[in-house]
């Protein structure tokens, strides 16, 4: 084309092809990458219940914390009540162990109380208690998906 | 040294028919044909038919970059080996692991090369990207191949860091946790990024696979796309950076400034910058054989020293991962150790901002840092403030890593390494 002619000289015909191709070329380029970035979200998790049963209440000695290796929880009774803390540390997500008067990670160094309360280390978050229920054939049942409080316990 | 008999021989090779199709030139006798040995061949056109001699000093620039390509290509040649072996399943992986130590043949070195050409390579790119900075070689005209070369030096971390997830020991397992759970602190995206790099919630199957896709081509066919242009670049920007450069090498021709009397061919037309623009023919030697000879003696030296540390040395290969216990303490191969002192200050100032600033520092440093001055000169005086500052950089990462590499004990606390763990240890 002849650069300095003004640009009053686009035809109608050169304007709608040039409209015509960005669109298209714009359209397929973006289509695609949402497409890819879609295709990589999975729609089906083979991943393990968040909702499981924890054995009859019986099952644990009172004043006890005990660890559910598969679940990464601990469960915890004190007297008729019962409670389950996550074992996941809100930090970086490595398993924290039981120490005397709390709970340990092992990764950087965070240290959170009973009641799962950070005392120390760089966790940003308290560790996550889950609702504890009793299923109708008098089981444990541990929501992971459910959130609670500390102060809320399942009482027998 | 070659035989008379077996030269004969390959002289008459290269002078029948079949010869020169394949070579076209072959050994080259005169300066004529050496110029045309580099032209003609596909594996040596990246490179110019003539060089500057300074460029070939080997205590300016040390070969730091070629050395980091040659442990590139030595990790694809045995990357590609494991790949015949490797099986990317949570449960199948670490026996592979196991069979390559005990039962494959030459299993043991092959893996060995690969991790320590890897941690090589790390060590490498960064001495290059020192080289670079403390030269001021990253100035007009090669401020974007310094940017390329910021994006190499990514490429080359993630590639060891989806590298050793593969293996699937505790080192793997506890790695992807950590670093996934890092990026989920990102702002906006984190949480989102995390699932898909995980493929779910969890780290387990999906999350391996995903980072065996990464590792085996959607990182490396990247990083050999970058490194092709790195080295085009190089040729274009100028060649090698070297001592006394002279600073009429980076003018720029318009191409209306051109005198219009006459026809020009396309290397005319090409940009100033180019090797042979404003230099003096008793500064340029011929590649061959001053520049092959060179390469080709350090691609020697480069697997020498890979396979002697790999004789000698085998990697590490932690116990098999276990979802319930993470290993205390549970630490990262050593290059990401300073970033993990980091995060255990603060995941979203250490693991986030300080490293996204860093990066962002890096790329834009070529277009903040525009004077002329220095260039070619190892620590050059002009150039002391910006000096000053890498270096303050480079000793804080240093000693970062230092002390998580040496003085972090079990729950990450202050250990000092010549002292014995003291009995504090809980065993998990």
């Amino acid at each position: 084309m002849n650069h300095s002619a003004s640009k009053d000289d686009v035809s109608r015909r050169d304007f709608f092809e040039l409209a015509l191709g960005w669109a298209a070329a714009t359209f397929a380029v973006c289509a695609s990458l949402v497409g890819s970035v879609r295709f990589l979200v999975p729609n089906v998790l083979f991943e393990p219940s968040l909702i499981f049963k924890a054995g009859k209440p019986a099952d644990y000695p009172d004043s006890s914390v005990t660890f559910m290796e598969e679940e990464r929880v601990f469960l915890i009774r004190q007297g008729n009540t019962f409670r389950c803390l996550s074992a996941n540390c809100t930090h970086l997500g490595c398993t924290v162990n039981r120490a005397d008067h709390g709970y340990h990670c092992p990764c950087h160094g965070s240290f959170f109380d009973d009641q799962g309360n950070v005392k120390s280390g760089p966790a940003p978050r308290p560790l996550e208690w889950f609702q504890v229920t009793l299923s109708k054939d008098s089981r444990l049942l541990v929501d992971k998906s459910q959130r609670v409080g500390s102060d809320k316990y399942l009482v027998l | 040294m070659k035989s008379p008999r077996i030269a004969q021989l390959w002289h008459w090779f290269e002078r029948t028919r079949v010869g020169r199709s394949i070579f076209r030139v072959g050994l080259p006798q005169s300066n004529l044909e050496r110029a045309q040995a580099m032209v003609s061949s596909f594996l040596l056109h990246i490179q110019p038919a003539k060089v500057n001699r300074h460029s070939l000093r080997a205590s300016y620039s040390f070969g730091l970059g070629l050395i980091s390509l040659y442990l590139f290509l030595i990790l694809i040649v045995t990357g590609t080996l494991l790949m015949f072996y490797y099986v990317p399943s949570t449960e199948r992986a670490y026996n592979v692991m196991k069979d390559l130590q005990f039962v494959v043949s030459a299993g043991l070195v092959l893996r060995n090369m690969h991790r320590w050409a890897a941690h090589l390579m790390v060590i490498f790119v960064l001495l290059h990207m020192c080289r670079v900075f403390y030269t001021g070689a990253y100035k007009r005209p090669r401020e974007f191949n310094w940017v390329i070369g910021v994006c190499l030096l990514l490429l080359t971390l993630g590639l060891s860091f989806t590298g050793y997830l593969l293996p699937w020991d505790q080192l793997a397992f506890w790695a992807i946790t950590v670093g996934t759970n890092i990026a989920a602190y990102a702002p906006y995206i984190g949480p989102n990024l995390k699932y898909l790099l995980l493929g779910g919630n969890a780290v387990g199957q999906e999350a391996l696979i995903r980072f065996y896709a990464l590792h085996v081509i959607v990182l490396p066919a990247f990083a050999g796309f970058m490194i092709a242009v790195h080295l085009w670049r190089v040729r274009k920007d100028g060649g090698l950076s070297r001592p006394n450069e002279p600073e009429d090498t980076v003018q720029h021709v318009e191409l209306s400034q051109l005198p219009t009397q006459k026809t020009y061919g396309l290397m005319e037309l090409a940009r100033g910058t180019t090797p042979q623009v404003g230099r003096d023919p008793e500064e340029e030697v011929f590649s061959w054989p001053h520049l092959i000879f060179r390469e080709l003696l350090l691609l020697l030296l480069v697997i020498a020293a890979v396979l002697f540390l790999a004789i000698f040395w085998n990697a590490p290969l932690e116990e098999k991962a276990n979802p319930i216990h993470p290993p205390n303490p549970a630490k990262a191969p050593w290059y990401f150790l300073g970033l993990q002192e980091l995060v255990s200050y603060s995941v979203f100032w250490g693991g986030v901002v300080v490293p996204g600033l860093l990066v962002t520092a890096l790329i834009l440093l070529p277009y903040l840092d525009r004077k002329r001055k220095g260039v070619g000169r190892w620590f050059a005086r002009e150039r002391v403030v910006a000096n000053t500052i890498f270096t303050v950089c480079l000793v804080i990462a240093i000693v970062l890593t230092a002390i998580g590499t040496l003085f972090r004990g079990p729950n990450w606390s202050w250990q000092e390494p010549w002292k014995k763990p003291s009995a504090a240890i809980e065993s998990q």
